[in-house]
C-alpha cells in the first residue's frame, strides 16, 4: 500500500468519525414505547438486561421463556406483584411481558412462542398471587421435569 | 490448505511488510487512532442501560443545583456536589444497581427523558446539596415508583446511603 493510499484511508476514517460526531448532534431518538414502559416499570429492579439482583430480585433471563410455555406459568408472570400491580393497562402489560420474553431471554425464543394478549392479562391479573416464591419454584421444577422426560 | 481469501490476505500482508517499515506503520496507526478519536485510556465503562444523552447544547442548567431539570424526581443528596457527577458515584461508593426510574421534561428540547436515579452506597450521607423533588413519586406501597425507598438495600456494599445520581437512559416522548 502506498503512503498516499494509507493517508487517504486515514482521511476517510477521520471524515467518518467527524460525520458520526455530527450525527450525534441530531435530534434524539425516542425509545420504543414498549421498551420505555419496561424501563419505567420494571427495569429499576430487574435491570436493563433482566438479570436482577442475586438473592433479592429474580433474573428473568432464564425463567421467563420457560414459564411462558405453560398456562400456569403465563398466569404466574401476569400475577406476580410487580406486573399485576403496575400502572400499565392490560394491553401495555401484555406488550411488555412479550417484549421481555423476546428481548431479555438468554436463549433464542422459539418460532412458536405466543405473545401475551390483553384478554389473557385481564383474565389472570385480577386474581392475587400468594406465595410468590413457592409458586415460582414449583412451576420451574415442573417445567424441568417435563423437559427431562 | 487455505482458502483463496486466506491466500489473498497473506499476499497483501507480506507485500505491506516489504514496503512499509515498522516505524512508519506504527506512526500511521498512531495518526489513525488520534484522528478518529479512539479512546486510548483504560477508562472503566460499567454495564449500564443504553445511554441516550441529550446534546450538551440542549442540556440546560447546573447539575449541582436542585433546579436542574434531570432532578425533577430526586430525593437525596446530589452526587455532583459530593465528588461524583450526575451519572457517576463519588470515589469510595458504589452505585446500587436496583433503583427507581422516572421521567423528567427537558425544557430545552421539549422531550421527556427517562431518568434512572441510582443511589451511591457504602459511605455515610454526603450532606451536601439536599434535593427533594417528587414529580410522579408514588407512596411506599408502590416501591418501584417511590423515591422515599433506600435503594441501597439492593446494593452489594450495604445500605449506607451517600448520594443520588440522575442518569438519562432513554427518551419517553
Amino acid at each position: 500500500m502506498k503512503h498516499g493510499t494509507f493517508r487517504a484511508a486515514v482521511f476517510a476514517m477521520a471524515a467518518s468519525a467527524i460525520a458520526m460526531q455530527l450525527r450525534a448532534a441530531q435530534p434524539v431518538e425516542l425509545t420504543p414505547p414498549v421498551q420505555a414502559n419496561y424501563m419505567l416499570n420494571c427495569m429499576g429492579c430487574h435491570l436493563a438486561d433482566g438479570s436482577g439482583a442475586s438473592g433479592k430480585v429474580p433474573s428473568v433471563r432464564g425463567s421467563m421463556l420457560i414459564l411462558s410455555r405453560s398456562t400456569a406459568g403465563r398466569r404466574y408472570l401476569v400475577q406476580v406483584p410487580g406486573a399485576a400491580q403496575s400502572p400499565l393497562s392490560d394491553l401495555e402489560l401484555a406488550q411488555v411481558l412479550s417484549w421481555m420474553v423476546r428481548n431479555l431471554s438468554a436463549r433464542a425464543v422459539p418460532a412458536d412462542f405466543t405473545d401475551f394478549t390483553a384478554a389473557e392479562v385481564a383474565e389472570y391479573r385480577r386474581s392475587p398471587l400468594v406465595n410468590v416464591r413457592e409458586t415460582r419454584a414449583r412451576l420451574l421444577a415442573a417445567a424441568a421435569d417435563r423437559a427431562a422426560r | 490448505m487455505g482458502s483463496p481469501i486466506d491466500a489473498f490476505v497473506e499476499r497483501m500482508a507480506r507485500g505491506l511488510a516489504h514496503r512499509v517499515s515498522r516505524r512508519s506503520f506504527l506512526g500511521n496507526i498512531g495518526a489513525l487512532l488520534f484522528s478518529t478519536g479512539v479512546p486510548l485510556l483504560p477508562v472503566a465503562r460499567g454495564a449500564s442501560p443504553t445511554p441516550a444523552r441529550p446534546d450538551p447544547a440542549a442540556d440546560p442548567g447546573d447539575p449541582q443545583t436542585c433546579e436542574y431539570w434531570r432532578h425533577c424526581a430526586i430525593d437525596g443528596f446530589l452526587c455532583a456536589c459530593c465528588g461524583g457527577s450526575i451519572h457517576s458515584c463519588p470515589p469510595g461508593t458504589e452505585a446500587s444497581a436496583v433503583t427507581w426510574v422516572g421521567t423528567c421534561h427537558n425544557p430545552a428540547d421539549g422531550h421527556d427523558y427517562i431518568v434512572s436515579y441510582n443511589d451511591c452506597c457504602g459511605k455515610s450521607q454526603c450532606g451536601r446539596c439536599l434535593c427533594n423533588r417528587n414529580e410522579d413519586d408514588k407512596p411506599l406501597y408502590m416501591p418501584f415508583k417511590s423515591n422515599d425507598y433506600n435503594w441501597c438495600a439492593g446494593s452489594k456494599v450495604g445500605i449506607s446511603y451517600h448520594c443520588s445520581t440522575a442518569r438519562v437512559v432513554g427518551v419517553a416522548r
